[in-house]
């Protein structure tokens, strides 16, 4: 059987300059098709429930800080130089 | 001439300089695409806008230190005060973390991928934790797993589990271990009991058995056949978010959380000493504040609400934890809490020591405040008053310091249990000591206490 290095396999399309690390690398692939499929199914579930009673089924939680929140003061990007500079 | 910033040599994408006393990012070649696409894809305007990435301005290519391999040099906004994990409390560490799986996720739907996730990344900027690597993304490539998943759980999951389920003290593992705490070590570690916490079963337990079975091995192509698809992915990103999210640290064992509740000032003699302290820093006007022992920032806050940049360092971490609270409630912008044993301060560390600065080499600050912790270097630590003196001339310019004498119950319990070795512990001895290396510039009793607080600024100026 023909072996290979796992990073040059799953890799080849990245430039990464981190070792993912090839159990790190099988362990992730275990779980994330688990979860995928969590997911999937969650989807499903929204967009039925979505159909019911009219409401868009958002992907991305209302607690993400990468939100963009209109009426917070800290979200205007400053560029305020700082005392050091 | 341009100064290489030493901790930034392992991204190939680029590195930190030091040109005219500013700070600059030199664009490799290598990383254009990605830059271009970070740019462009809208992914930097919405990280922006949320305050989750550092801005930046592109500043002319003639001030790059490597011309020829040179894409790019732009310019970042700058952070008050550089900080690192093993110094923040848990829920700072915990904020840190979801922010990093949140861009993480936002960076997906732009086509791009966060292609590393190292906790020293994140630093903690106008209250808020703020990402602050610009070439951290790549595009995504549809099937390619998360390079970062290790890393991820090394700098964030294992601390934050190991702190939540074993023992809080734990978060200087961190200090030890600067690229995260090896999993293997994490799994050995956390009681048993996480081994029916779903997340930490698979995220840690599972992974460094994997880890283990898999380390210096060649893997067949038949076991890695299989790619992570985007939801799968998505799936893996939320499945480390709600594990991240469980973990909480109740009550943190305090010992000086609740200090402000028993300590030795009335309320009237309390104010006395806020109203001086302010004072004193409206005087200094300084740039920027270091309080040495602040606790939950009551005097820190004398600095911070006059828009002061003020760190606030204190080795409880239920205390940072409850200033760090009290910073998100009331969306404070200018106070750090950090966690800090000042007999035995952050070292440098890393390669060539100089990865991770020193607290002192993040120095010196305008004034450093030392308020209520004379006595606990003097006589629980046995620190000398003239090296006392000589360590925080070395921190700032300005100190305001609090003398807390003999007479007062605090300094009564800290003698109760030992002989005292401590002559020269006295308001004279006090100021023989600091007057050989500051000037006093102002001493005053506060009201109805036996402390006496001081205004002192360095002589060698």
């Amino acid at each position: 059987m023909d072996f290979y290095s796992i990073n040059g396999l799953i890799h080849s399309a990245t430039q990464s300059y981190l070792d993912p690390g090839s159990g790190s690398m099988l362990v992730q692939i275990l779980l994330a098709a688990l979860l995928g499929a969590g997911v999937g199914i969650k989807i499903f579930w929204k967009n039925i429930k979505a159909f019911f009673t009219g409401k868009k089924a958002g992907e991305v939680s209302t607690e993400d800080p990468t939100e963009v929140v209109e009426d917070d003061p800290t979200a205007v990007p400053t560029d305020s130089p700082s005392p050091k500079e | 001439m341009p100064e290489k910033v030493r901790g930034s040599f392992r991204d190939p994408s680029g590195f930190m300089f030091k040109y005219g006393g500013k700070l600059y990012r030199q664009i490799n070649q290598k990383y254009r695409e990605e830059y271009d696409l970070l740019m462009q894809s809208g992914l930097y305007d919405q990280l922006n806008k949320s305050r989750t990435l550092v801005s930046h301005k592109e500043a002319g290519l003639d001030l790059a230190p490597r011309p020829e391999i040179a894409y790019k040099v732009i310019q970042p906004e700058i952070v008050d005060f550089i900080s690192y994990p093993y110094e923040w409390c848990f829920n700072q560490l915990k904020d840190a973390a979801i922010l990093t799986l949140a861009i993480a996720r936002r960076a997906l739907e732009f086509g791009m991928s966060l292609k590393d996730a190292s906790a020293y990344n994140i630093q903690f900027h106008r209250g808020k934790p703020i990402f602050i690597d610009t070439l951290s993304f790549e595009k995504y490539e549809e099937g390619a797993p998360w390079t970062a998943y290790r890393q991820f759980c090394q700098h964030f999951l294992a601390p934050l589990a190991l702190m939540a389920k074993k023992d809080i003290r734990l978060a200087q593992l961190m200090r030890l271990y600067i690229d995260g705490i090896p999993l293997d070590l994490a799994s050995s570690l956390l009681p048993a009991s996480t081994r029916l916490h779903i997340g930490l079963a698979t995220h840690i337990h599972l992974h460094a058995k994997s880890q283990q079975r898999y380390a210096d091995k060649e893997v067949s192509q038949n076991e890695v056949k299989a790619r992570v698809s985007k939801t799968a992915m998505i799936g893996l990103l939320d499945s480390l978010l709600s594990t991240v999210k469980g973990l909480n640290v109740q009550t943190i064992q305090t010992e000086w959380a609740d200090y402000y509740q028993d300590n030795n000032y009335t309320e009237a003699s309390f104010e006395a000493k806020r109203q001086l302290v302010r004072t004193f820093i409206e005087k200094v006007q300084p740039s920027q504040v270091w309080d040495l022992g602040g606790n939950t920032g009551e005097f820190s806050r004398a600095a911070s609400e006059l828009g002061i940049p003020t760190v606030c360092f204190d080795i409880d971490p239920g205390a940072v934890q409850q200033n760090y609270e009290l910073v998100k409630k009331n969306k404070e912008r200018f106070m750090l809490p950090l966690c800090m044993d000042l007999t035995n301060p952050s070292p440098d560390l890393g390669w060539h020591n100089a990865e991770r600065e020193s607290m002192q080499a993040r120095g010196p600050a305008d004034l450093v405040m030392a308020l209520a912790l004379i006595h606990h270097l003097a006589i629980s630590n046995n620190v000398p008053l003239g090296d006392a003196a000589d360590y925080f001339a070395d921190l700032g310019e300005h100190l305001i310091i609090e003398f807390v004498p003999k007479t007062d119950s605090q300094v009564k319990r800290l003698l109760a249990s030992r002989v005292d070795i401590f002559p020269d512990y006295t308001i004279e001895g006090f100021k023989e000591a600091f007057g050989r290396r500051y000037s006093i510039i102002e001493e005053v009793k506060v009201d109805s206490s036996e402390r006496t607080l001081f205004l002192l600024q360095k002589k060698d100026h």
